[in-house]
């Protein structure tokens, strides 16, 4: 897996932060299997944004590449 | 499943059989393969199909009798394709495809008394095998009676080419002249040709051989070509002789078992089914010239193959017929798909695909249950806890949904006992809840002792192979239904009726249409025909259909033809979970269903009713004609996914308010939120299986000062929110108090930001 899914509009703020999201590391899990990946973070209250394409595409397909293992 | 298991679903599956003329031909030439090559004028492709199975094929294939030709089903209807002359044609028109090729030399020796058709047989097929082969024939020139044949018909250059093949495979030509009592001392197997002319000076005596191995008695000798010129046909008989007792030698010089697994000739037996009824009769083409077919005649005649299969079930099945193959193959792959033990469950989708329907059951001439293998498959997956949880996730959500929410039991307001009980259907209320309670009006009217039970009646834990969590409901429903006072009860779905009658055998149970069809009299001129579209679950429920039928006659409805239907009906997508697993698949199920008639249709079950009507078609339910005031529009579009929810929550209401003393729960805080949602946006909803009220959870969170993002030029929001096993995501902007929806998308990963 690629490790890092930065969309190419990161004008995005965190409310109530008030913090511009930045690259940060997470882990994404999944019946036990575990990935780190760079997505977009909010630097104070760590909150992540699963943007569309990537919740639809990539995160789908081993989500059910998983299921199927 | 077990390996005795899977032998006994695929012998049920008789697709794989051969086809009569291949069953019927002593060498096993694959004639239906060879008519389909030749319908398209391969010639060179349909050759290679002889050769495959027929030894010196430029010979035998212009004088082959053709037994093939009494087995084939297109006798009756026209007759028999002529496989015999096609065959001349081809070879006559392709040359020879075969190379010459030996398996490495063996060291055992053979020798063929007789230089006849059957020997050279033996010849060919042994050689072929790496044993050196020796001929000794009679007369002048190897062949026997294959040299008698006119010239026409049996070219000698033909055979000339087929002696010089067999030459290159390393076999040696010698006259019996040559032959002495030390070529037999030499020979370590020995096969006496009849079907020649052989000297009466030769000092053994043949004794009649074994009939199935053509052994002799003495060890290491064979024997064939026994057929007379009386025997119809005789060439063809004894060139199988010769085969067979080639496959003996071969077998006695690698010293193995003469019988053992031995195939036997299956003279024209197979079990192969071949539905022929429906196969316009079109008449042998006879040849212009006398020399036989040209190669257009060839191609006309050809194309008369009927192309034996069963496929009965695939022909009639969308699901069956996407995956490509035959419950055959399928039986396979669901069994291997449970003995992977690392790797990828390649069928996990066709098994969860099935719709249970067993319609399958009915067309196919052995039984064949796709939904028993299906389903024991998917019980399997999730006691061994490797069912994807996402496969049937959103209808055990719906499930639940219902058995909580929208569920509610009562005797009539200021009834104490109840002598029936109307249970809709969990899908009846959730798409038509006005319906639903004029319906039960009615019963009330008919029986002022019907209580209501609004549940679901756990199909779908069923359908999803969850045996535990099924089991639960069903002992729950049990203590429900005797809490109750053990009334009969009437349900206007015929998957709860099935589930009732197959998992509540306690329980008295009756159809909603059953009962409503007794009251019914015929008003007025008949309507318009509609076709009905019997729901899958009442397939073997020939009273509900009868009663549906007499209900729309009483209606003034005229039943129009409808193919598939009764017991062949087809499912509408939604059954065994499919629109779930295979939500794609579901809506060709659907277009392939309403294609299959021009007039309108009417069914009796709700999901049925949008399933179909999702098409485009216009489809009602029964009640829209029994209830004219309430009639929905037949092309109206299906109840969305939130719909369903929240009808279901408004028909508990309008229920339980009509017991005054009852104090209602309140609405949950988060229904309140208004949402504006495009057009596009309730589609991807409907897609993503996305329902208002997670989005109205997630948004009610954001109202109350929740966390979420903020696009510094557009001014877009996105929040989310993890709801059971999945996080929901929306797009949103805030109009003064609403919410209008901009994207909605979903995951099942779980993500934890890495501390820093």
């Amino acid at each position: 897996m690629n490790l890092s899914f930065i969309p190419a509009d990161m004008n995005w703020t965190c409310q109530p932060c008030g913090e511009k999201l930045q690259p940060g590391m997470v882990e994404l899990d999944y019946m036990g299997n575990v990935f780190r990946v760079e997505l977009p973070v909010c630097p104070k209250c760590s909150a992540v944004l699963i943007f569309e394409d990537l919740a639809i595409g990539r995160m789908l397909e081993v989500e059910q590449l998983l299921e199927d293992k | 499943m077990e390996q005795k298991e899977l032998r006994a679903w695929e012998a049920l599956c008789i697709q794989e059989e051969p086809p009569a003329c291949r069953a019927g031909c002593p060498l096993n030439v694959d004639g239906r393969s060879f008519a389909s090559a030749m319908a398209k004028g391969e010639w060179s492709s349909a050759r290679a199909v002889l050769e495959k199975s027929m030894p010196i094929g430029g010979v035998i294939a212009r004088i082959c009798e053709a037994p093939c030709e009494q087995y084939c089903l297109r006798k009756d209807i026209g007759g028999a394709v002529a496989l015999s002359a096609l065959e001349r044609t081809c070879v006559e028109n392709a040359p020879v495809r075969r190379k010459v090729f030996r398996l490495p030399a063996r060291p055992k020796k053979v020798i063929t008394v007789g230089g006849g058709p059957s020997s050279l047989i033996v010849a060919f097929d042994l050689a072929k095998k790496g044993y050196p082969v020796t001929v000794y024939f009679g007369g002048e020139k190897p062949g026997g009676s294959f040299n008698d044949f006119p010239e026409e018909t049996l070219p000698q250059a033909v055979i000339e080419e087929e002696l010089s093949y067999l030459e290159k495979l390393g076999v040696v030509f010698n006259p019996i002249v040559n032959f002495s009592p030390d070529c037999i001392a030499s020979a370590d197997s020995i096969y006496v040709g009849q079907d020649d002319i052989l000297p009466e000076t030769l000092t053994f005596t043949i004794q009649n051989p074994d009939s199935e191995t053509f052994a002799l008695a003495e060890q290491g000798w064979f024997t064939g070509g026994m057929s007379d010129k009386e025997h119809r046909y005789q060439l063809i008989t004894n060139i199988s002789e010769g085969r067979q007792a080639a496959i003996s030698i071969d077998r006695y010089l690698q010293k193995a078992s003469l019988t053992s697994g031995r195939a036997a000739l299956r003279n024209g037996k197979t079990k192969l089914y071949t539905r022929t009824d429906h196969i316009p009769s079109l008449q042998r083409k006879t040849p212009a010239s006398t020399t036989g077919y040209s190669r257009d005649e060839a191609i006309e005649e050809a194309k008369r193959c009927i192309n034996c299969q069963c496929l009965e079930c695939v022909n009639h099945c969308q699901y069956l017929e996407k995956f490509g193959a035959f419950p055959r193959v399928y039986a396979r792959q669901i069994y291997n798909n449970s003995a992977i033990v690392k790797g990828t469950h390649m069928a996990n989708t066709l098994i969860n695909s099935c719709s249970l329907c067993r319609q399958c059951e009915k067309v196919c001439p052995n039984d064949f249950s796709m939904a028993d293998l299906c389903l024991e498959a998917r019980q399997t997956m999730v006691r061994e806890n490797r069912m994807p949880s996402s496969a049937h996730w959103f209808a055990l959500e719906e499930m639940y949904s219902a058995k909580t929410e929208g569920s509610l039991v009562r005797h009539a307001p200021g009834i104490e006992a109840s002598k029936a009980l109307f249970f809709p259907g969990c899908q009846l209320g959730g798409i038509r809840p006005e319906q639903t309670l004029r319906l039960y009006e009615h019963l009330l009217e008919l029986q002022p002792l019907t209580g209501i039970w609004i549940d679901c009646c756990g199909a779908p834990a069923h359908w999803a192979g969850r045996e535990e969590a099924f089991a639960g409901i069903i002992q729950q429903m049990e203590k429900v239904w005797q809490e109750m006072g053990r009334p009969r009860v009437v349900t206007a779905c015929s998957t709860c009726l099935k589930m009732f009658r197959d998992h509540l055998p306690a329980v008295s149970v009756e159809s909603a249409w059953g009962v409503v069809a007794e009251h019914v009299s015929v008003d007025g001129a008949p309507l318009e025909a509609v076709a009905i579209s019997d729901p899958c679950t009442a397939r073997d429920d020939t009273e509900t259909r009868a009663a549906v039928r007499a209900l729309l006659k009483g209606l003034g409805r005229v039943d129009a033809p409808l193919a598939m239907s009764g017991q062949l009906t087809e499912c509408c997508g939604f059954g065994g979970l499919m629109d779930c697993a295979n939500p794609e698949q579901a809506r060709q199920v659907a277009a392939a269903r309403v294609a299959q008639t021009d007039a309108e249709i009417v069914t009796y079950c709700a999901m049925c009713r949008d399933q179909l009507a999702r098409t485009g078609k216009p489809v009602s339910h029964i009640l829209d004609l029994l209830f004219s005031d309430l009639a929905h529009p037949a092309d109206e579009r299906p109840q969305s996914i939130s719909a369903r929810r929240v009808n279901r929550r408004q028909l508990k209401s309008e229920l339980l308010s009509r017991y005054p003393a009852e104090e209602q729960a309140g609405k949950e805080a988060w229904e309140a939120l208004e949402l504006i949602i495009p057009e596009t946006v309730a589609v991807m909803m409907e897609e993503r299986r996305i329902l208002e009220d997670d989005i109205r959870k997630v948004l009610y969170a954001v109202a109350n000062g929740g966390q979420r993002f903020i696009h510094d030029e557009s001014g877009l929001e996105i929040a989310s929110g993890v709801l059971g096993s999945v996080t929901f995501w929306v797009e949103y902007k805030v109009e003064e108090d609403q919410y209008r929806l901009e994207r909605c998308w979903s995951h099942r990963m779980v993500m934890r930001r890495e501390k820093a």
